[in-house]
C-alpha cells in the first residue's frame, strides 16, 4: 500500500515563480517588446512652470524624414479630461500648469528621430505668475491654476472618495477637501492634562521603479485597441480609456507584460497613455512610448507632500483624549490619487490607538508643482510620522515610558472604533511587546536618555512606532472583488486564471501556493495567467495591500469547487465516501490512513474520457464582507486590518549630522505567514523603502522645477546602508483571511520615518519634524538646539 | 557638432599629431565625457581622439625620486598598485571612495585630473602629495614635454592649464619624505556612488609633537580643488594639541570659499571643514 503523509505548503519558504527568468535577465518587460511595424513616440513637455501657450509650430518636425505623426491638442479635438480629478487633458492646448505638461507628441521610425523632431517644435509661451508654495495658494490674489472650465467629463460613477472641488473651488485653487470628526473635541481638550501641538512637514519622494513608465498601443483593422501596459488596475483602465477615447470599453484589451515595479505609481491613468493611443490612431501603426529615466523623475507621480498640524492630548495616566489634525496637501497642477490620501490618513488619526475625540481636515490646493499619486502606504507614512512622534512627546511630558503609553492606548481584538473599523483580529499589543523585547527597547531607551548630554561624537538611540493599515482590501469602488477561473487538464496540471495582477510583489506565487494547498498538488504543476483583460476575470486592481487577501480568497474558492468535483468523482470510482477522502501529492488518498487510491491525473482522465465526458473547470468571484464608508467617512471599509510595531536603532554623528540605521526590529501582525520567503522579502524591501523616505530620498522641487531628476542626486539607499533587520511575525489567524492571512504589502514602509524621528530624539534630545533626515538637516537641528559637534577626542 | 573624425592611435606621437590639428575631444575612460555630452553640457569637437590604446600612458613606474602614474591608469589599478600603496596610501584611500566599482574600472586618473571638477576625488590627495602634471605636445617634429605643479594646473571648474594641443601623459608624485603621514576624508551622504560635499587631505612629517612640511587641500569648497596655504601656515610646526587643532580648523573654515548647491549649503560645508579638520588633526596627533 502506498501511503502519502499529509503535508502543507503554508508557511514554507517558496521561491517566486518568476525568479529564474528575472535572475537570468530573460523577463520581457514592455521595454523589450517590439511589434512588427511599430513606431516610437516621444512627448514634448513644457519648459515653463505656468504659461499660456500662444502658438505651437510643428511644421519643421513634421517635415523631418522618418516622422509619421506630430500631434498637438488641436489635432485631437476629441480628447477628454482624465485622471482622478478629471482636471487635465492629455495634450495641453491653452496653457501649461507645470513642467511636466504635455504639449506635443511625435511618432517616428526610431526613438532618436522622434527625439530630434521634438527639438524642431517651436512653442511660444506667455508666462503667467507662478504659484509654487502651497501656503500661498489660498491667499487673496494668488495666481489661479484652474480658472477655466474644462470640457465636461463623461458621466462617471462616484468611484472616488472625498469632495472634489467644483469650478468655484477651483477658482480659489482648492482641488479637494476632506473633513472627519468623532466625539467632541472640546470635551477631549477639557479632560486633557497635557496637550502637544506641532507642525510636521513631509517632502516629495518618488517611486523609482526599476522599469520606467511605458506603453504600446495598437489598433486592429476592426478598430479594436490593444494596450501593452504597466497598469496596476487593468479593468478600471479599460473603462477610463474608453471614456477618454470615446470608445466602447468592450473593444479595449489590456495586456500587462511583466511590470518592473509599481508601488502605487500605476494606479491612475496618465497623459502619456492616451497620447500613445492618439498616435497609434493617427498613424495606423503600433506605437511604443517608453520614458527616459529623467522623464520618469519629472513626469511620473510623487508621494503626496503634506504640511500637517497635529494637536494631541492625554490624561495624567497616559490615556489619550483627543487628536485634532489639519493638513495642507500640495496637490500640484492636477489631481491624482495623492489628493485622496486623507482617506487613509484619517484612519490613523482616528484609530491608531484609542482616541475618543477627533477632528480631521485636509485642503488640497493647486500649485504649479508636480502632482502626487498613490504610493505604498498611501498617506499613512505621513500621518504616522506625526502621530507616533506625539505619542513619544506626550509620554515624555507625562513621565511615562513610551512603550507603556502605547500599550495603555492600544486596541484589542473585537473593538469597533468610532470611525466604524471593526478589528476582528488585532495583534497590536503583541506587536508592541514583541518588538520591544526583541530589540531590548526599554534598556536601550533608558541608556540613551542617560547618555544624551555626554560629550560623545556618536550618539545612539532607539525609537518606536506602530501602524494600522487595511489588510483585507478597501471598499472604495462599487466592488472590491476578484474573479478566478481554474481548470485542471488531463495530466493534473492546473491553470489558475486570476484577475489579480502581478507587479513584482509575488502574488502569482502565493496564489499558486494557495491553490496547491487546496488541491494537494506540487507547485510546479500550476501555471498562472494574470495579465490579459480578454482572458482574466475582473479584479479591481493592485492597491490597498489587497491581492493576497482578495485574490487569495478568490483562488481558494475556485480550488475548493474543483476539489469538491474531484472528490465526488473519486467517491463514485472508489466507493469510499467523499468525507473520508483527501487530495495529497497529486493523489486521492484515504484520509485516515493516507493510502493512495488513484492518481489525480488518472482520475481526471477517466472523468474526461468516460461517458460523462467531463472536464474540471471552475469559477469563483470573491467579494469581501467590508462596507463602503458613509458620507462622514465612517464604516468598516476593510475585511481585516494589519498592525505592526517597528523599533529603529540609530547612530547620530554630531560632527556631521549623519544618521545611520543600525538595526530595525519589526513585529508584524500578518494574520498568518503563507510564503515565508515572500513575506520576508516584502517586509525587508518595505523597511528599506521606509529608510529611503526617512533619511536619503528627496525629490527637490524648487519653483516648480525638479532639481535632481536622476539617480546621481536623488539618493536611493544603497546596499551598505541597509541596517540589520530582525522581523517577527505575529499570527493572529484572521477568520476572513485566506488561510488566516492579512495583506501587508504596504505595512513595512509605514513606521520607519516615525520610529527614526523618535530614535534621533532619544539619542540627541532633538526632535525633528521635517523629512528627510539628511545630514545637513540633522546637523542644523542639532546646532540650533545647542548640541555641540563632538569635541576632539570625545569618543 | 557631429563628430567627423575618430582616431584611436597606439603611439603618443600619433595622438599628439591628431591633437595638433585642433577641434579635438580627448576620450579616455569616458565616465565624465559620456554623461556630459549626453546631458548636453559638453559638445564633442569635430575630431574624437580615443587615447586608450596608447600603451605608454598606461604604466605606473618608479623614476628617480618619484613615481610616475600614467594618465590612462584606472582608479582600480591605482587603488591596487603596490607602489602607490607603499608611498601614497592617501591616494589609494581616495580611490577607494571613488564612485562605484564599475566606474573605477573605467575611469582614469588623467580623466579625473583633466575634468577638473572641484570635487574630483583624486585631486585633493594629489595636491597634498605635491603632484605634477606631465604634459606632452608635438608642435614640430619632436614630442615636447613640460611639467606643471598640480597646485597651478586648475583654473576653474572644468578648466586647466593644458593647452588644446597638449595631452596629459602622467601624474608625477615625488616620494614623500621619511615620517610622512597623510590623511584623506571624503564626506558624502553614503558610502559609495556619491559626489563629495567636501573632501579634505592633510599631510606632513611628524616631528615630535608637531607637523612640519604641512600640506592641506580641500575639495568641493572652491572653484578649483584648493591647496590651503594659510591653513598650512597655521599648522606648520605647531604643537598638535587641541588648541592648535581648533585654530587650524578655524583658519581652514575662513580660507575655503564654498557655494550652495544640491549637495550642501556653503554654511554646512564650512562647518564640515571645521569639524573634520579638527578631527583629522586629532587623529594624526594620536597616530
Amino acid at each position: 500500500m502506498k501511503v502519502i503523509e499529509k503535508s502543507t505548503l503554508i508557511g514554507k519558504r517558496i521561491a517566486k515563480l518568476d525568479a529564474p527568468e528575472k535572475a537570468a535577465g530573460m523577463t520581457r518587460y514592455v521595454h523589450d517588446l517590439d511589434l512588427p511595424g511599430q513606431l516610437h513616440a516621444r512627448i514634448l513637455r513644457s519648459t515653463r512652470v505656468h504659461a499660456r501657450i500662444k502658438r505651437i509650430d510643428t511644421r519643421r518636425a513634421r517635415a523631418l524624414a522618418g516622422v509619421h505623426a506630430v500631434l498637438t491638442a488641436a489635432d485631437v479635438p476629441y480628447q477628454r479630461p482624465l485622471g482622478v480629478g478629471k482636471d487635465q487633458l492629455p495634450l495641453k492646448g491653452d496653457k501649461v500648469r507645470s513642467l511636466r505638461d504635455e504639449i506635443a507628441a511625435v511618432a517616428a521610425d526610431t526613438e532618436a528621430i522622434a527625439e530630434a523632431a521634438l527639438a524642431l517644435i517651436d512653442v511660444e509661451y506667455e508666462d503667467l505668475p507662478t504659484l509654487t508654495d502651497p501656503a500661498d495658494a489660498l491667499k487673496p490674489g494668488a495666481p489661479v491654476i484652474h480658472g477655466e472650465t474644462l470640457a465636461s467629463p463623461a458621466p462617471h460613477d462616484a468611484l472616488k472618495p472625498g469632495e472634489p472641488g467644483d469650478a468655484e473651488a477651483h477658482r480659489h485653487n482648492v482641488a479637494m477637501t476632506f473633513d472627519y470628526a468623532q466625539g467632541d473635541l472640546a470635551a477631549g481638550e477639557a479632560e486633557s492634562d497635557v496637550i502637544v501641538d506641532d507642525w510636521f512637514r513631509l517632502h516629495y519622494v518618488t517611486h523609482c521603479c526599476m522599469g520606467v513608465s511605458g506603453i504600446i498601443a495598437e489598433f486592429d483593422r476592426s478598430g479594436n485597441l490593444t494596450l501593452h501596459s504597466n497598469t496596476q488596475v487593468p479593468f478600471l483602465h479599460k473603462r477610463e480609456f474608453a471614456e477618454i477615447l470615446g470608445m466602447d470599453p468592450g473593444r479595449i484589451r489590456i495586456i500587462q507584460p511583466p511590470i518592473g515595479g509599481g508601488f502605487g505609481s500605476k494606479l491612475d491613468i496618465y497623459p502619456f497613455e492616451p497620447i500613445c493611443v492618439f498616435l497609434a490612431k493617427a498613424t495606423r501603426r503600433p506605437v511604443k512610448l517608453v520614458f527616459s529615466r529623467e522623464e520618469e523623475f519629472i513626469a511620473s507621480p510623487t508621494r503626496q507632500p503634506v504640511l500637517l498640524r497635529l494637536r494631541s492630548g492625554a490624561k495624567k495616566d497616559g490615556t489619550l483624549t483627543f487628536r485634532d489634525c489639519e493638513t495642507l496637501h500640495d496637490n500640484g497642477a492636477y489631481t491624482s490619487w495623492g489628493a485622496t490620501t486623507p482617506f487613509v490618513m484619517m484612519q490613523t488619526i482616528s484609530s491608531l490607538y484609542r482616541v475618543p475625540h477627533c477632528k480631521y481636515h485636509t485642503t488640497a490646493v493647486y500649485t504649479n508643482n508636480p502632482y502626487a499619486g498613490s504610493f505604498r502606504g498611501y498617506g499613512n507614512l505621513q500621518a504616522t510620522f506625526a502621530v507616533e512622534q506625539q505619542i513619544d512627546e506626550l509620554a515624555e511630558k507625562l513621565g511615562i515610558d513610551p512603550l507603556e503609553m502605547r500599550l495603555k492606548n492600544a486596541q484589542d481584538p473585537g473593538e469597533i472604533t468610532p470611525q466604524g473599523m471593526h478589528f476582528q483580529t488585532c495583534g497590536l499589543k503583541e506587536c508592541l511587546r514583541t518588538a520591544a523585547e526583541v530589540s531590548d527597547y526599554r534598556a536601550r531607551h533608558a541608556a540613551a536618555l542617560a547618555a544624551q548630554h555626554s560629550p560623545q561624537r556618536y550618539k545612539r538611540g532607539v525609537g518606536m512606532a506602530s501602524m494600522l493599515h487595511v489588510g483585507g482590501g478597501a471598499k472604495i469602488y462599487p466592488s472590491d472583488g476578484c474573479g478566478t477561473i481554474l481548470k485542471i487538464d488531463d495530466f493534473a496540471h492546473v491553470t489558475l486564471i486570476t484577475g489579480a495582477s502581478e507587479i513584482g510583489q509575488g502574488s502569482e506565487t502565493v496564489l499558486a501556493q494557495l491553490v496547491c494547498e487546496e488541491l494537494g498538488i506540487p507547485l510546479d504543476t500550476v501555471s498562472v495567467v494574470n495579465n490579459d483583460t480578454d482572458i482574466t476575470p475582473w479584479d479591481v486592481g493592485v492597491h490597498a495591500s489587497r491581492t493576497t487577501f482578495i485574490g487569495g480568497n478568490s483562488a481558494i474558492g475556485a480550488a475548493r469547487k474543483a476539489k469538491a468535483k474531484v472528490l465526488a468523482a473519486a467517491a463514485k470510482t472508489t466507493g469510499i465516501p467523499e468525507a473520508e477522502l483527501e487530495l495529497r501529492a497529486g493523489h486521492i488518498v484515504r484520509t485516515a490512513t493516507g493510502e493512495a487510491l488513484v492518481s489525480l491525473a488518472k482520475l481526471l482522465r477517466s472523468l474526461h474520457f468516460s461517458d460523462k465526458a467531463e472536464l474540471v473547470m471552475t469559477t469563483f468571484y470573491y467579494e469581501p464582507p467590508s462596507k463602503h464608508q458613509d458620507k462622514s467617512f465612517k464604516g468598516d471599509v476593510s475585511a481585516a486590518y494589519a498592525w505592526a510595531t517597528q523599533v529603529v536603532e540609530v547612530e547620530v554623528d554630531t560632527d556631521t549630522g549623519v544618521v545611520r540605521l543600525l538595526k530595525v526590529t519589526g513585529a508584524h501582525d500578518v494574520g498568518r505567514v503563507l510564503n515565508r520567503l515572500g513575506i520576508e522579502g516584502q517586509i525587508e524591501g518595505g523597511i528599506v523603502m521606509g529608510q529611503g523616505y526617512a533619511i536619503t530620498e528627496d525629490l527637490m522641487v524648487d519653483g516648480g522645477v525638479v532639481r535632481n531628476p536622476g539617480f546621481r542626486d536623488y539618493k536611493l539607499v544603497t546596499a551598505p546602508e541597509i541596517p540589520e533587520m530582525e522581523v517577527r511575525f505575529i499570527e493572529t489567524m484572521d477568520g476572513e483571511g485566506p488561510q488566516g492571512a492579512k495583506g501587508v504589502g504596504e505595512a513595512p514602509a509605514i513606521c520607519i520615518a516615525a520610529a527614526t524621528a523618535n530614535a534621533i530624539c532619544n539619542a540627541t534630545g532633538v526632535r525633528i519634524r521635517e523629512l528627510p533626515f539628511t545630514p545637513e538637516k540633522v546637523y542644523r537641528a542639532l546646532h540650533r538646539a545647542g548640541v555641540p559637534a563632538g569635541p576632539t577626542g570625545g569618543d | 557638432m557631429a563628430v567627423e573624425h575618430y582616431w584611436a592611435p597606439t603611439s603618443l606621437s600619433d595622438a599628439l599629431e591628431h591633437l595638433r590639428g585642433g577641434d579635438v575631444t580627448v576620450l579616455a575612460g569616458g565616465t565624465d565625457l559620456m554623461p556630459q555630452t549626453q546631458a548636453g553640457r559638453v559638445s564633442l569637437e569635430r575630431g574624437l581622439l580615443n587615447v586608450r590604446r596608447v600603451a605608454e600612458l598606461h604604466r605606473i613606474e618608479r623614476v628617480d625620486g618619484a613615481v610616475r602614474i600614467g594618465a590612462l591608469c584606472t582608479i582600480t589599478e591605482i587603488m591596487r598598485d603596490p607602489l602607490v600603496g607603499e608611498h601614497f596610501a592617501m591616494l589609494a584611500d581616495a580611490c577607494d571612495h571613488f564612485a562605484s566599482d564599475q566606474l573605477r574600472n573605467a575611469a582614469t586618473i588623467g580623466g579625473n585630473v583633466c575634468n577638473a571638477s572641484p570635487a574630483g576625488d583624486t585631486l585633493v590627495p594629489l595636491l597634498v602629495l605635491d603632484a605634477e602634471a606631465e604634459l606632452a605636445s608635438k608642435p614640430g617634429a619632436r614630442v615636447e614635454r613640460r611639467r606643471v605643479p598640480l597646485a597651478d594646473f586648475f583654473v576653474g571648474p572644468g578648466r586647466t592649464r593644458r593647452a588644446p594641443d597638449e595631452l596629459l601623459c602622467a601624474i608625477r608624485l615625488p616620494l614623500p619624505p621619511p615620517g610622512f603621514v597623510g590623511r584623506f576624508f571624503k564626506f558624502g551622504t553614503r558610502p559609495a556612488l556619491d559626489i563629495a560635499a567636501i573632501s579634505i587631505g592633510i599631510g606632513g612629517v611628524r616631528d615630535g609633537r608637531t607637523l612640519v612640511q604641512a600640506r592641506v587641500a580641500y575639495g568641493a569648497v572652491a572653484a578649483v580643488p584648493l591647496r590651503a596655504r594659510r591653513t598650512e601656515a597655521a599648522l606648520e610646526g605647531a604643537a598638535l594639541d587641541a588648541a592648535t587643532a581648533d585654530g587650524v580648523a578655524a583658519t581652514a573654515r575662513d580660507e575655503v570659499r564654498p557655494i550652495d548647491d544640491l549637495r550642501a549649503s556653503a554654511w554646512y560645508r564650512k562647518e564640515l571643514v571645521f569639524n573634520m579638520t579638527r578631527r583629522i588633526l586629532h587623529d594624526v596627533a594620536e597616530a
